[in-house]
């Protein structure tokens, strides 16, 4: 039998003043293996029993429904399960306390800073969930979660999500994935559309150290670029093109060029259609687009494209969080100095006259990072200093006057 | 919602473009905002357009001429239709499908959204005139 304790409930335990306490156990059934808790689990699994935690010495008739007994004395705690009315003693392993339970990172990254950082990823997609998760595996201490969206069958091939989490709010969902990893993050949890609430985008930016942009859409990014120029965040914007055949990782830092100026530079892409529903909602396909013709638009990269983006992504925000801080990934910092990195999965489309890895030498390839400098718009027109220079559309004004 | 710097740098454009007694910016301090302007066709019919402005300029405005249009086998202009470039009717007017998702940037100007509006009208009046959908003189806004 393999048993587990929190060793932060059981500090609690024995510095409070309760002398026994009634607790949980939670049992994978068939697998030998159980988890005890003074404290229920916001989201139970396996087979639930009774625990009792007791500081004095566990006695048998006090454990008629009880299963377990912890007995926290001064030699460290001592647990018991009740076979034929007698308690049988089982050896324990701890789950480690806050400080303790990334301390296999420490030296790459400094998990005390780490803690004290506010990460905000708006959308849960297949990117954000992902980002989310492995931020809180790296040990940010806080996260505000950000999608009106519920877990769907279509989610689930790249999602970090299961099964079970279907018609769930991928809030929810995500929350249970990073307390699973991290048991002491802190979350705030926004099930709301960001587009149509910007005094609300506004509120989480300005609260957030970093801005994870995971969203699907232009709108949604140009209301959060427009919030991180407003509150100077560091922004990090990532997206998959038409079947992940590639994709591209852009960083805000206040004072720099900002998502809009990428715009204005490289031009609108065309994006990877995960899902018709919401590529109806957002106008991506128009409302007269029939639904076999809609169901020809929407093409989805692999999972496994999507991991490098997704990587690069989560690399940045690490370097972001530690920058300054003396840590493993310091040196990355010296790497990491563009704005704008492209990633091709395949030599499809726009990457079709790139050249095959072998022997391609200096010439580009896919499977690499590229980085790139984007400069500054002086006519941008949500970080410009100087007056905004709209695009008023004079080639149809010309076409216009020929009528 | 608009930011004050961008309201007012629309206005400048309108300003330099058109007489100013044919736009009027409604309801600008709720969620609701709108711009009502007048078109006049080359063939001398007027047309009233809101132009809704509670995602702009994130997202694309809605543009809806004021009234019901018809084609010319008289069928209400109600429903999204890829030859006739309109989209969901809403409290009985036409709506215009002015701009493709895909190519819409922040930098538009509503000052161009007009523009496009107005081509569509002229497209829309030759339609009556030869029968053609309107597709046939426009290419699917971009």
């Amino acid at each position: 039998m393999i048993v587990y304790l929190s060793q932060e409930e059981l500090d609690a335990f024995a510095s409070g003043e309760a002398e026994s306490q009634c607790g949980y156990a939670y049992e994978w059934e068939g697998e030998d293996v159980v988890h005890l808790h003074t404290q229920p689990l916001a989201h139970a699994f396996g087979r639930v029993s009774k625990c009792f935690f007791s500081k004095a010495a566990p006695i048998v008739s006090f454990l008629n429904d009880v299963l377990w007994c912890v007995f926290v004395g001064g030699d460290g705690p001592q647990v018991f399960v009740k076979t034929d009315n007698e308690l049988q003693r089982v050896d324990s392993q701890m789950i480690p306390s806050k400080e303790n339970l990334y301390s296999r990172s420490k030296g790459i990254l400094e998990v005390g800073i780490l803690e004290k950082k506010h990460v905000a990823v708006i959308g849960l997609g297949s990117f954000g969930s992902q980002i989310a998760i492995e931020l809180a595996k790296a040990g940010v201490g806080e996260f505000s979660l950000v999608d009106f969206d519920r877990v769907e069958l279509h989610n689930l091939a790249r999602h970090t999500c299961f099964i079970k989490d279907l018609g769930r709010l991928k809030t929810d969902a995500i929350e249970e994935s990073i307390l699973g990893k991290n048991p002491y993050t802190k979350i705030h949890k926004y099930p709301l559309d960001i587009s149509k609430n910007n005094q609300r985008l506004e509120e989480i930016v300005c609260c957030a150290d970093l801005v994870i942009c995971a969203t699907d859409n232009n709108p949604s990014r140009f209301a959060l670029s427009q919030a991180l120029v407003d509150f100077q965040k560091v922004g990090i914007f990532g997206r998959a093109f038409t079947r992940a055949e590639g994709g591209d990782v852009f960083i805000y830092h206040p004072g720099q060029a900002c998502y809009s100026c990428l715009v204005g530079n490289i031009g609108v892409v065309h994006e990877e259609i995960t899902d018709e529903v919401s590529a109806r909602q957002t106008g991506i396909i128009p409302a007269y687009v029939s639904a076999q013709d809609a169901d020809a638009m929407v093409q989805v990269g692999l999972s496994a494209d999507i991991e490098p983006i997704c990587n690069m992504m989560i690399k940045l925000a690490l370097v972001e969080l530690s920058r300054g801080e003396a840590s493993g990934i310091s040196c990355l910092e010296d790497e990491l100095v563009y704005n704008y990195y492209l990633w091709a999965n395949r030599r499809e489309r726009k990457f079709s006259n790139w050249h095959i890895l072998p022997g391609a030498g200096p010439m580009p390839t896919i499977m690499r990072w590229y980085g790139a400098n984007i400069s500054r718009r002086d006519d941008c027109a949500v970080c410009s200093k100087d007056e905004i220079l709209l695009d008023t559309g004079d080639e149809f004004e010309e076409l216009l006057q020929s009528f | 919602m608009m930011k004050y710097s961008r309201y007012q740098a629309e206005i400048k454009v309108l300003e330099e473009k058109l007489p100013s007694n044919i736009y009027r910016f409604m309801d600008m301090n709720t969620a609701k905002p709108y711009l009502v302007m007048a078109a006049r066709t080359n063939r001398g019919n007027i047309y009233t357009l809101k132009i809704e402005l509670d995602v702009f300029p994130d997202n694309i405005p809605k543009v809806f001429v004021t009234k019901m249009l018809y084609d010319c086998n008289l069928n209400p202009l109600d429903t999204p239709s890829s030859s006739m470039h309109t989209l969901n009717s809403e409290n009985g007017c036409t709506q215009i499908c002015h701009y493709g998702t895909s190519s819409w940037t922040n930098r538009v100007s509503l000052y161009k959204v007009y523009i496009k509006c107005r081509l569509w009208l002229e497209m829309y009046e030759a339609h009556l005139s030869t029968g053609a959908p309107i597709g046939y003189y426009l290419k699917h806004q971009s």
